[in-house]
């Protein structure tokens, strides 16, 4: 044992000697019934619940990508593509007999 | 069993919880608020109403009751939020105060300087300012490292309860043990340092 870890177990060692917490280890009054009447309104968490929960939370960002890959592709989609069709249509210009 | 436990008949009085009697909800809690207030007051985060705290830790309690499966006595069960619930509370916390000799009282301030030095053996009337002086100096460590070295030291459980009550496996029990140890004496070398200059 190090000299810092023996000084530390002679600290707590000490602290363990303390007298006990005096304080009342009873409930307060009313304090069970507050909790319990907080506890009614609450819905209980299942497993299921739970999963619920994540899978709303999964659809949110998936949602949020989603738009996200929209928003940094606007420009491609907006674009006019007949365009670039006409300037790579190499094979159509060949293959006219007209 | 708690023979606390056995007298009170946990399990039947969860029976009628779950059937939504209200009173014997009401007798759940003051069966177990000893328990809960106990943990509440040994890991009390700063600004935070013991009351207030033990009243999250049964609201969680009831909320998670249809997964209460009676593989482990329901009270270790409990205990197990209140100490999560007590972590959380304290990762909350943004900031620790910063530690200074100052801050310490007189006996304190003794009973670390002969900590410290090493050269008497303590009295028993240092043992009231030796568990103020430990709990200001894990209250300087993160929240689970702080949590470890008083569940371990201080409580004196084995890494078995550590980790059933905390959910980390054993091996990141002892590895959160040893590193906390190790801030700890860097804070003790600081605190040497700074009262030496």
């Amino acid at each position: 044992m190090s000299p810092f870890d023996s000084r530390w177990q002679k600290l707590v060692a000490l602290a363990r000697q303390a007298p006990a917490d005096p304080r009342d280890e009873t409930a307060p009054l009313g304090f069970a019934t507050r909790v319990v009447a907080r506890a009614a309104g609450r819905p209980a968490t299942t497993g299921w619940a739970l999963l619920g929960h994540l899978a709303v939370r999964g659809l949110l960002v998936a949602a949020a990508c989603g738009i996200a890959a929209v928003a940094l592709n606007y420009s491609v989609l907006t674009s006019d593509q007949s365009v670039d069709y006409a300037v790579v249509d190499s094979v159509g210009d060949l293959l006219d007999f007209s | 069993m708690d023979p606390a436990e056995a007298a009170f008949d946990v399990a039947a009085c969860l029976e009628r919880v779950r059937q939504r009697d209200q009173t014997a909800a009401r007798q759940l809690v003051e069966h177990l608020y000893p328990l809960v207030i106990r943990i509440v007051r040994s890991h009390l985060p700063r600004r935070v109403s013991e009351e207030d705290l033990a009243q999250d830790i049964f609201l969680k309690m009831f909320t998670r009751l249809e997964q209460y499966q009676g593989n482990v006595p329901f009270a270790h069960w409990v205990s197990r939020i209140a100490v999560t619930t007590c972590i959380d509370q304290l990762r909350a916390q943004k900031r620790r105060p910063e530690f200074r000799w100052a801050d310490l009282s007189e006996t304190e301030a003794e009973v670390l300087d002969h900590v410290l030095a090493d050269d008497r053996e303590a009295t028993p009337g240092d043992a009231l300012a030796a568990r103020e002086l430990v709990h200001k100096l894990l209250g300087q460590l993160k929240p689970d490292d702080r949590m470890v070295l008083q569940l371990l030291d201080l409580e004196q459980k084995s890494i078995a309860e550590i980790s059933a009550l905390t959910g980390w496996n054993q091996t990141l029990v002892k590895v959160r043990a040893f590193r906390a140890r190790r801030k700890l004496q860097k804070l003790f070398q600081d605190l040497q340092s700074k009262e030496k200059s």
